[in-house]
Order: C-alpha cells, then structure tokens, then sequence
C-alpha cells in the first residue's frame, strides 16, 4: 500500500470517529437545551394554572388554552404523585398527524377533589429547529472533513514529493552504466539527508564496481603475458628430441592447463571489456546469415560428431552490435550446440524476423536453465569447458537490447534470442 | 631473412628468437623502446615483431617510426590486449598481422612466413618441399606434378605444416590455427587426426613420402621420414 493512500485511510478513519462522535453530541446537548427551555415554559404554566385555580378554585376551558393543550381530569384515588414530565404524540385535531409534545402532568385539588393536570407544548417546532441544527451541522462539518481530507492529500502529496523524486531515479540508477546517481537538493532536512546518504553509498558503489572490474581486467591483463611465456617454453620444450612418452605426457597436462587458464582469462577479459562498454562500432547484422557462415565453417567438426543441422528460416533475424561482439556471439552459441550435443545428434536453426532459436539434442537438464547463463555455471563436468560461454552470450544480449532466454523441451536445448524493436 | 623481436617479457623474446633462429632466421631482440628505436635506425630488418606495451614506450611509435624508415618491413603485432580498436590501429599505421598473447610459437612461424611470401615476390611464390609444391595464391597443391585436390582446411593444414617443417606441433595449436581461437572442445583434437589422417592419404596416393609424424599423444611433425 503507498504511504500517502495508508496515512490517508487512517486519517478519514480518524475523522470519522470524531465527526460522529462530534454529532451525537452536538445533537444531545441542543436536544437538552431545547427541554430545558421546554419544560421551563411549562412550569410556568403551571404556575399560572395554580394561581388561576387559587383565585378561582374551578378550572374552565377558557379560550387561552387552546389546541387540548391542557387536560384537567378528577383522578381516582387518592394517591399523590409528584410531577412528571413525558414527551408523548399528540393526533393533530385537523390533519389527524401525530405530533411531538412535551408533557407535564401534575396534581392539583379543585374544589377540594383532586384532579391530574397534564399541560402540553408542541415539539414540533423545536424539533424543526433541531433537524436544521443537525443538517446544517452535517454539512459544515462534512465540507470541513472533505477540506481538510482533500487538504492533506495536495500536501502530503507535496511534501513527499522529493521523496517519490528519489525513488524514481534509484529505478533508474543502473551500477554498470557511467552516469552517477544524482538527487535533487530538498528543502526538507530528512530528505535532503536521505538524497546525501544515497548518493554516498550510490558513489562507493560505482566506486567498488569499477575498480573490481578494472581489478579483472588487468589482472587478466597480467596474465596473458606469463601464459604466453609458458605456452611457448612449453612449445619449445616438445621439439627436444630426447623426452619419453612419460614426460611428454606431463608435459601435454601442463600445456593443456595452461590452454585452459587462457580460455579462461580470455573469457573474463571479453566479459569485463563488454561491462565496460569498450565496443562501440556498432553496426546492423544480419545474424542469421553468421551463424549459417559458421556452421558451414565448423562442417568438418559437425561431420566427425554426426551432426545433422536443419534451417527453418522465415526471415533474416538482424541485431546491432559491433562486430567483434556479433562474432563472440555466434561462436558462443555454435560451440555450445556442438559441445553440449551427443553423437548422431540435430542442431536445428529457426530464424524469424524478431526471433532467432538455436536448438541442440543433448542430456537432460539438471539445472535451473536460466542458471546456465551464470558465470563458471557448467551442466557437464567436462575438463574442455570453462564454463563463461552462456555468461558471454548473456551479457552481450544484456548489453545490446537482445533478449536471451534458455529453453528445455524433450532432449531439445534451446537458446533463443528475441529483438526488442 | 632478418627479423626483430620487440619484447619486453626476456624469456617470451628468447623462445621467439630460438624458434626462428631454429627455422633459419637471423634474429635479434629489444626488450626495451629504446633499444628498438636504436636498431631500427641502424638496421635493415625483413619483419618485425613488436608488443605493443612496452616500459618505456609504445609499439606503435616503434611502427610508426619504422614505416617512415624502411616501408617495405612486416610488421606483426603481439599484444596482451585483444582490442578490435588496436588491430585497426595497427593496421592504420602499416602493421599487416596482430597476434594476442598467449600465442603459438607456430602460428607466430607461419604467420611470419606467409607475411614475407606475400611482402618479398608480391605472393606470386612458390612453397616448395621435397615433392611438394604448393601455389598459395592459386591454392593449388601438387605432388610429383600432379594435381592434389584438397579440402579448404586440408590445404590450411598443409600449409601450416610447411611453414613449420621439423618442429612438433601441438594439436591444439592445429585445432586453433584450422578454427580459430574458440574451438575448445576436446573433440577438436579428434577432428585434427581425421584431418591429419586425410591429408597423409591424399598425399600418400600421388606418389608422397610419408611426412607426417605422430609425437606421443601431444601433435604432429612434419619432416622428413
């Protein structure tokens, strides 16, 4: 849930309670009010009534009250009950509605018989007066809420902006790329903090990045040198005439190890070079057309394993990227159908116009497929892999827009690559 | 033929300069810029090989240098960095091959040959051995006169052969020279003997002597029987 939505339930949940709350309270105590004003009236009435009957000592209907709004009738027995005020509905003597009346009823002795006295007054204005009252009320207060609900929306909306600011562009901080993170400076301290603390740690990374990559690089760069002093000592040390079978042996291993480390650090140094963006003679390829050229190019190898390739082209499948890169790739990818297939096996190119899938019998997978595009992530143990071709292939399409996903379907690998035009 | 090695690394110059100088070669090495700059304006050489890093300077001063002295010298370039933007370079200023660390002694060998074949008579030459006779611009192959048709790699491996006669070569630098660097497959190694095998048989039906030697288990030699 967004923050400003969850501040903004709770707030309406709070004023509610208290809108209500504020109602009901506001309607009893103008309800209270308007009784005591009520029955004060009738008291004195009643006074009156008692002085008149004082004067008198009878009791007639005279035409000051009007409307029945006082009955007078003997009570039987004599028991003496003390005031009593009732609200009661009255039939209207015209229109035969019931109407809200206040009542007192009193005793009183006429003529020395005791008689109940019930005076009434009308509620019906009062009560008029209190719907106003509440209607009103409710729509002040319902206009306050909705203000003040709208109110804190438009503030907190804009106070968190430089907040939602952030956040956006830590989306779009991207650690390989060279741009830094930047944030704009805020008014608010806490946030101004937070931009400040971000970009620190955001600096430190790029930081920690680049120099591990620079670290790879150069000391694949290092490598390279004393490889090729071993590789050619070695290379020398063949061509003696004197060695046994035994040596010669030893001395393949440590050539062939000594091959492999290449590979590797060769692999890893392309890796880095990609991270870095260090091609940039990108250019419009057709790659269906490379990767045919390289199947025919590895024709002899596709004979000696008894593979069989089958084309499905549709159309021509053309990606950017320099052309170095375009080459790693296509290597990559026939190296791994060829490597990873078994004897008597298909190799099965499809090519549409935003698609190209290279498919390969082989073994079963083991293995999370998306997983094989990790680094040093092999599915066979095979001494001949060093396990950073998927790794190129990935980062390459990563670099350059390519979509590349590894699929799985009954003894068929198969590693498509997608344009996103 | 007199070829410079340009080389910081002392023992990578001197396995270069042994296996030249082994193949006929007069050879001389620089391990420093200085020392480059100082023989190539004393000296006359057919081909240099130069890294581009150097402690003190940088190979393509040295090329530069060169092309302005005696145009006409190779230029091969062995470099630890495998840049498509430094092999253009290179070929910018005048180099006509780049080889990156770590490299095969052969290849380099062959590399070096193929360049002063097409340098010295313009690549109209012949590569002539024993009963042999190779026509490189043609791709022809004849033995004892008679025409030999060989498959693409087969004529590649041929030839690779004959610029490295009586050196063992590895099969891996067979399998990289024939394919390309990024052949890494064990298989490989098989297809280079069924290579071999086809080349020895075709050679052997037109009335050739046996050239090709197995070395244990490591590669192959071609020599004399």
């Amino acid at each position: 849930m967004k923050l400003l939505t969850k501040t903004n339930r709770i707030y309406l949940a709070f004023s509610l309670v208290i809108y209500l709350l504020t109602a009901v309270s506001f309607y009893q105590i103008i309800r209270m009010v308007i009784y005591d004003e009520v029955e004060n009236r009738l008291r004195v009435e009643k006074r009156d009534f008692e002085e008149y009957v004082r004067m008198h000592n009878s009791w007639s209907t005279i035409p000051y009250f009007v409307e029945n709004k006082i009955v007078v009738v003997p009570a039987r027995g004599s028991k003496f009950q003390r005031e009593v005020f009732t609200d009661t509905l009255i039939q209207n003597r015209y229109d035969n509605e019931l109407a809200p009346f206040r009542q007192l009823t009193f005793y009183e002795p006429i003529q020395g018989v005791m008689h109940r006295v019930s005076i009434r007054k009308s509620l019906i204005q009062t009560y008029r007066l209190i719907e106003v009252i509440t209607v009103v009320m409710i729509v002040f207060l319902g206009l306050l809420l909705l203000g003040s609900f709208w109110f804190q929306g438009k503030l907190s909306g804009r106070l968190w902006n430089p907040f939602y600011n952030t956040l956006a562009r830590l989306k779009f901080f991207d650690l390989a790329s060279d741009k830094p993170l930047e944030l704009d400076k805020s008014e608010i301290t806490e946030f101004t903090e937070l931009n400040e603390v971000l970009q620190k740690m955001a600096d430190k990374m790029r930081q920690d990045y680049s120099s591990l990559k620079e670290f790879t690089e150069n000391a694949s760069h290092e490598m390279q040198t004393p490889l090729a002093l071993i590789n050619a000592k070695v290379e020398q040390l063949i061509q003696t005439k004197q060695l046994t079978e035994v040596q010669m042996n030893w001395i393949d291993s440590i050539y062939q190890a000594s091959r492999r480390i290449a590979r590797l650090n060769q692999g890893l140094l392309l890796l880095a070079k990609i991270e870095n963006r260090q091609f940039n003679d990108v250019q419009q390829i057709n790659f269906t057309q490379l990767l045919i050229e390289k199947l025919q190019d590895m024709e002899e190898v596709l004979t000696h394993k008894h593979l069989t390739v089958s084309e499905q082209l549709t159309a021509p499948f053309d990606v950017l990227l320099p052309a170095s890169l375009a080459d790693s790739l296509v290597t990559n990818l026939v190296s791994n159908a060829i490597k990873h297939n078994q004897a008597g096996g298909q190799i099965k190119l499809t090519s549409t116009n935003n698609q190209l899938s290279l498919s390969n019998t082989g073994g079963l997978l083991t293995t999370d497929p998306e997983r094989l595009f990790e680094r040093f992530k092999k599915e066979s143990t095979g001494p001949d892999s060093v396990g950073l071709g998927l790794a190129i292939v990935k980062q390459i399409c990563d670099s350059y827009n390519i979509g590349v996903s590894y699929h799985y379907v009954d003894g068929m690998h198969t590693i498509s690559l997608t344009a996103f035009h | 033929m007199k070829v410079l090695v340009v080389e910081d690394e002392k023992g990578l110059a001197e396995s270069i300069t042994d296996y030249m100088v082994q193949d006929g070669y007069i050879c001389e090495t620089a391990t420093t810029f200085g020392e480059a700059e100082e023989k190539i304006h004393l000296y006359n050489y057919d081909c240099i090989i130069v890294d581009l890093t150097l402690p003190d300077g940088n190979g393509f001063q040295i090329i530069e240098t060169l092309k302005r002295l005696t145009a006409t010298t190779g230029v091969i370039i062995i470099s630890a960095r495998n840049a498509l933007e430094d092999k253009l370079k290179g070929l910018e200023i005048g180099s006509d091959d780049y080889l990156t660390k770590p490299f095969h002694l052969s290849e380099l060998n062959a590399r070096v040959k193929s360049l002063l074949r097409r340098r010295q008579f313009g690549g109209h030459t012949e590569i002539r051995f024993q009963e042999i006779r190779v026509v490189p611009h043609t791709r022809n192959v004849f033995v004892n006169g008679q025409p030999t048709t060989l498959s693409r790699k087969e004529y590649d491996l041929l030839l690779y052969f004959l610029s490295n006669i009586d050196v063992a070569l590895t099969k891996a630098s067979i399998a990289e020279h024939l394919w390309g660097d990024n052949i890494d497959s064990a298989d490989s190694f098989d297809i280079v003997y069924s290579h071999i095998k086809n080349l020895r048989r075709k050679l052997l039906e037109k009335g050739a002597a046996d050239y090709v030697q197995s070395i244990y288990g490591i590669g192959y030699k071609f020599s004399m029987p």
